[in-house]
């Protein structure tokens, strides 16, 4: 059976005690596969599996706290599941998470500048087919064959959970373990070739694209605060409305803090972002300070307590008293 | 708003480097500042005076003050301005003299500074709401941490003014390192006849609860309203049926530990009491030495015990005492003379410290009060004290003097004359220092009718020549060299803070210096008060002090207390955070960072919402800067007001 099938198979037998599963979809085209909220068998039948599922599903477990629900994660999305639960965001005796081995996704951006490149970008996409190896895209009748290497999401090229680090059913043979690619980092390293001036120049570039849209803050499963985001709040009066460079930094720059040594990397706000901006920089970069002072990397032990999330007189890598 | 700018002069202290008047003046120009003026000095009467009349004249309803730091004068301004009908906290102030004046010499620069400063605070101010503080209950018990002479004085003196006191002391017994010592300054009187009947008195107050070999494990609460968690260390002896006896010591086989109170130039028993005068006067069992404990098997002292009080499975109990204030009196340690190894400590057994040679000339010492070497017990002739060993050397991290030795140097030539008339004393030392009643005096009649001779220059090292040790140093008055043969070399161990001190200070949520020495909350004006409500100091937890000082700084912070206590309720500090329910999400961050405890879990229709214990919180500000939603605030301190600041300085 394949992991697909077996998925199906054990959500029907799951889903009479659940409020509903999440999983992924056929979207609007056969390239786009959209969220999927399953609370019937018929329901169940619709899930895909495979490079297609680029949402991280557990975005919406926190609007939902209260219910039982069920979710089917990739490796990455585990990481935010963990996560939530470290910050008491979801009750674990509320969450039934069914996973298999994660082969990498695509990342749309990428494969849709091969099919500019092959001379069809416009149109429909009527057909995608992958191996592992090879995702053949199908539109406006041609069909266009690109290496997976090619086209995955980075964070899939620097993988180090193709399976869920948490499951209570997990289907099929897990996933090898991708070898890290030397290019997995190349944003971080691009930014830290940088001189100042430049990166602030690279920055204001960007920033100046912002629509102020929130997307990355929307598909960001860390970012709880919904309604109340100080994005939008007259009172603390963090941000104006203003449209300028300096608002929309201070934006990404707050949303980076509040994820420092919360954030999973998952990408979501990256691939979110309708104007491609490269925001996860921001809290891959803060990650890795977390990572270096605190040893810690998050969303991989649901019982670890996060370094910002406590107070220590004396921290084991900072010594600020001597002893 | 109707806002009042006063600038202050302080004397020429600020208006030296400072045209008050032309920030004065320039003030008037800041959003819904309606009156400014320059003052002379704004703290006395007729400066608040000023201020008062102002806000009913004009009709103020904020006030800005521009003068010290607000550790001095906030509250003596927030004071007058409620004098005035204000709320207290419609006031702000700006620290203009040490932020300024007294660090930069260019008028024009500092001028501009101290406008900035003001714009700030009136920034600042404009966002101010009134706070009303509320009233919770005290509990009119204190406890005293250390059982040296500072905390016995700070323990009877709160006893006797009828307070219920918790005596918690690590040791065995009470009495501190004055009750290690044989003879005071500058009287020569013994310091256990003296110290002794206080120590008795300890035991029997009928308001004293005394938890001897016992430490402090953590602190919650708050002033008023303290909880301490006392972990009381297994003594394996039944403290309820032992009498004091000393049957088990007489037999105890494991007769050759270093004994701790004879600072460790004596043998001891495992089963101990330190002293014939020990308060409590209670044998415990060091488990590190025992036989039974070691090697499995022994059980003399429980065969002959004639009340059964050896219990060899007690474990450390945790006690929990309710107080509302605390007095930390723990005292000081020694120097560790080995960091010097050019003074032989450690490879010489006749090179000891100066509290080792107290136990020698003490009757209850190991030698029963006769001078006698360690090394061959041997009587010395030519003794070489030698001052300033860990104080006064930057190079040893100890640049401050500690204050006693030379008093106790001097008092130990004059007792080594009485003990032993042929002998000769020698003392290497930098500078006497001697300031005190009877001190200067005491020290000359070391010199003039004991005959010590002192050598002003320091010692350069110490070698071994036969039996004696070899004393070669400088003598800087005479421009020599000097090579002294001498039997017993005793160095004048400086004082450190006390092992343990930061991390007790922690506990208590006081500051203390990089030695570990408690902060007091003014160096001159609060000596014994801490920055922490509650929390008061005495002794040489603070810093080095001799008898005199301790037992005034233990009588000092006693008197603090029995005023603390002499109200029925207090006043909480209103500036602390509060939870905006509506934007409240409940997941609790605030609750995991506060490191108070201070913040709680509380349904709310329904939902889970974060609520601060109103009394508990200390207004840190942790909780706000982790709040990503910014649904928690700190009163007086909130993001929109430190938004406001920032602004005001960066678009000045």
């Amino acid at each position: 059976m394949s992991r697909l099938e077996e998925l199906k198979t054990r959500i029907k037998e799951a889903l009479p005690g659940l409020e509903c599963v999440i999983g992924w979809q056929k979207g609007y085209d056969a390239l786009h596969n959209t969220p999927l909220f399953m609370r019937s068998a018929e329901d169940v039948d619709k899930l895909e599996w495979g490079a297609l599922n680029v949402h991280n599903p557990a975005v919406y477990l926190p609007t939902m706290a209260g219910k039982k629900v069920g979710v089917v994660v990739k490796g990455c999305d585990s990481r935010s599941v963990v996560e939530l639960l470290q910050e008491n965001l979801i009750n674990r005796d509320n969450i039934v998470i069914f996973a298999a081995g994660c082969d990498g996704v695509v990342d749309l951006t990428k494969v849709k500048a091969k099919l500019a490149a092959a001379g069809t970008g416009a149109g429909v996409v009527t057909a995608v087919s992958a191996d592992g190896k090879t995702v053949s895209v199908t539109a406006g009748g041609k069909t266009v064959a690109m290496p997976m290497a090619e086209v995955a999401a980075d964070k899939c090229l620097r993988c180090q959970y193709p399976n869920a680090v948490l499951a209570d059913t997990f289907v099929g043979t897990p996933a090898p373990q991708p070898t890290p690619v030397p290019s997995a980092n190349a944003d971080l390293d691009a930014l830290d070739a940088m001189s100042v001036p430049d990166r602030m120049a690279f920055w204001r570039y960007h920033m100046d694209r912002c629509i102020r849209c929130y997307a990355c803050r929307n598909a960001c499963p860390m970012c709880v605060c919904r309604d109340h985001c100080i994005a939008q709040s007259r009172e603390p009066h963090w941000l104006s409305q203003d449209d300028s460079v300096t608002e929309k930094l201070m934006f990404q720059v707050v949303h980076a803090m509040h994820l420092a040594g919360r954030c999973t990397e998952c990408g979501e706000c990256q691939r979110a972002c309708p104007m491609d901006i490269p925001v996860l920089a921001l809290k891959k970069h803060l990650n890795r300070t977390i990572h270096d002072l605190f040893d810690y990397q998050a969303g991989v032990d649901a019982a670890a307590i996060p370094p910002l999330l406590q107070f220590k007189t004396e921290e084991v890598n900072i010594k600020e008293r001597s002893w | 708003m109707r806002i009042g700018v006063f600038v202050c002069h302080c004397g020429s202290n600020i208006e030296g480097t400072v045209d008050t008047a032309a920030v004065a003046k320039a003030t008037l120009e800041f959003p819904e500042v309606v009156y400014a003026t320059d003052t002379m000095y704004a703290c006395s009467e007729p400066g608040q005076d000023g201020i008062i009349q102002a806000i009913k004249e004009k009709n103020l309803t904020g006030v800005v003050v521009a003068s010290c730091t607000p550790r001095m004068h906030e509250p003596t301004f927030r004071k007058a301005v409620e004098r005035a009908g204000l709320n207290r906290f419609m006031f702000e102030m700006a620290n203009i003299r040490e932020h300024v004046s007294w660090i930069g010499k260019n008028r024009e620069a500092n001028t501009n500074k101290s406008l900035d400063l003001v714009r700030i605070a009136v920034e600042k101010l404009r966002r101010d709401a009134p706070l009303i503080p509320s009233k919770f209950s005290v509990n009119k018990r204190v406890m005293i941490i250390g059982g040296g002479v500072a905390g016995i004085q700070a323990a009877l003196d709160c006893a006797d003014g009828g307070l219920q006191v918790v005596l918690v002391e690590r040791e065995s017994t009470i009495g501190g390192k004055m009750a290690k010592l044989d003879k005071t300054f500058p009287t020569v009187d013994c310091s256990s006849c003296i110290l002794g009947p206080k120590m008795v008195d300890v035991a029997q107050h009928p308001n004293i609860t005394l938890h001897a070999y016992s430490e402090v494990d953590s602190i919650g609460g708050y002033v008023g309203n303290f909880q301490v968690k006392v972990k009381k260390k297994a003594t394996y002896v039944d403290w309820e049926l032992c009498t004091g006896c000393g049957a088990c010591i007489e037999k105890c086989p494991s007769k050759k530990n270093p004994d701790a109170f004879n600072e460790k130039i004596g043998p001891c028993t495992s089963i101990n009491i330190p002293f014939p005068q020990a308060i409590p006067k209670k044998a415990y069992i060091d488990a590190t030495t025992c036989r039974q404990f070691v090697k499995g098997k022994c059980g003399v002292c429980a065969k002959v015990c004639p009340t059964g009080a050896i219990r060899y499975d007690m474990t450390d109990e945790i006690v929990t005492e309710d107080v509302g204030a605390i007095v930390a009196a723990t005292g000081y340690d020694l120097f560790d003379i080995k960091k010097i190894p050019e003074y032989g400590s450690g490879t010489y057994p006749d090179v000891i410290t100066g509290l080792q040679y107290e136990r020698l000339l003490s009757a209850s010492g190991p030698t029963g009060g006769h001078i006698k070497r360690p090394s061959d017990g041997k009587e010395p002739k030519n003794i070489v004290f030698i001052q300033c060993v860990g104080s006064r050397d930057k190079s040893l991290d100890r640049p401050y003097c500690s204050g006693f030795c030379c008093m106790y140097t001097a008092k130990q030539t004059i007792l080594t004359k009485d003990h032993i008339p042929d002998s000769q004393s020698y003392v290497f030392y930098m500078d006497i220092r001697s300031p005190g009643k009877m001190y200067d005096e005491f020290t000359r009649r070391a010199m003039e009718e004991y005959g010590a001779r002192y050598i002003r220059g320091r010692v350069a090292m110490v070698y071994p020549k036969g039996d004696k040790l070899m004393v070669r140093g400088a003598d800087t008055l005479a421009g020599t060299q000097v090579e002294i043969e001498a039997d017993l070399v005793v160095l004048a161990a400086g004082a450190e803070a006390a092992k343990g001190a930061p991390q007790l200070a922690e506990k208590l949520r006081i500051s203390y210096d990089k030695y570990g020495f408690f902060m007091e909350s003014h160096p001159k004006l609060k000596p014994v008060e801490t920055n922490t409500a509650g929390v008061y100091l005495a002794g040489s937890c603070q810093g080095p002090k001799d008898i005199p000082q301790s037992v005034g700084q233990g009588s000092a912070a006693a008197a603090k207390v029995l005023a603390l206590f002499s109200k029925d309720m207090l006043e909480s500090d209103p500036q602390i955070s509060r939870v905006d329910i509506k934007r409240c999400v409940g997941c609790g961050k605030c609750i995991m960072t506060c490191p108070f405890k201070a913040i709680k879990e509380v349904e709310f229709r329904g939902q889970k919402k974060a609520e601060v214990i109103e009394t508990v919180c200390q207004g840190c500000g942790i909780c706000t800067s982790t709040c990503p939603q910014g649904a928690i605030q700190l009163s007086h301190f909130t993001d929109n007001q430190i938004l406001a600041e920032v602004n005001a300085l960066c678009q000045s």
